[in-house]
């Protein structure tokens, strides 16, 4: 599972944005949101006649697969950086 | 025995060559024995971990860079997740693809062609070279 999250953002003419977002706090405070997400997840996943486990499986597979991915993009002096850990 | 030669054998057994066509892919094999480490320099063949695309161009006179490492790991995960989209939606989807000119069948695609693909992706590299950009495709 991630634990780390770090965006920067530098802009020409602006204050360099860094963000360290460390994942698991985070999702412990919106807790009650995640746990809605999760319940209207496997509502769909009864419509749409997917088996919800395999399902939810699926989407906590994804999770803990992302860390290692970094998304770095510049273009002239405008950069943006999302890695996670 | 070389994992291309095992290929060549398992297509004839699949039925899906001829033994016709086994003995020249074959013959080309041993004519042409490693294509794949021509060119490009070669990368360690380890355990490859990450999908990279590293993009360097010129937009209006200012360089730009896309740089890009996505786990191979997470690859696999979106395949397996990709196997749940109901197939409504992948007859929806196919019609939006062929109104926007590109008429791929989704529904003939099955998981586990999608599954070897990404195995066999860290044999791959693109690199695409014009005067303006450059496009690096590989795994590390």
């Amino acid at each position: 599972m991630p634990q780390l999250v770090t965006v920067k953002v530098d802009r020409p003419g602006h204050r360099p944005i860094r963000l360290w977002v460390p994942v698991l706090p985070v999702v412990l405070l919106l807790f009650p949101v995640v746990v809605l997400v999760a319940l209207a997840a496997i509502v769909a996943c009864l419509v749409f006649r997917i088996g919800a486990v395999r399902a939810l499986g699926a989407g906590w597979r994804v999770i803990s697969a992302l860390p290692g991915a970094r998304f770095d993009i510049e273009q002239g002096r405008t950069a943006v950086l999302v890695a996670i850990r | 025995m070389n994992e291309q030669r095992k290929d060549i054998l398992d297509m004839l057994a699949a039925g899906k060559i001829t033994a016709e066509e086994a003995e020249q892919l074959i013959a080309a094999l041993e004519r042409d024995p490693a294509p794949a480490a021509a060119g490009l320099d070669a990368r360690p063949k380890g355990k490859l971990k990450y999908l990279r695309v590293v993009v360097d161009a010129t937009d209006n006179g200012e360089p730009s860079r896309v740089n890009v490492r996505v786990p191979l790991q997470l690859l696999r995960a979106g395949v397996r997740l990709a196997a749940l989209v109901p197939p409504q939606a992948l007859v929806k989807a196919n019609a939006s693809l062929s109104d926007s000119g590109v008429p791929i069948d989704l529904t003939q695609l099955k998981p586990e062609q999608l599954e070897a693909l990404v195995e066999h992706l860290d044999d791959m590299t693109v690199e695409v070279d014009s005067p303006d950009a450059t496009v690096r495709v590989f795994c590390e």
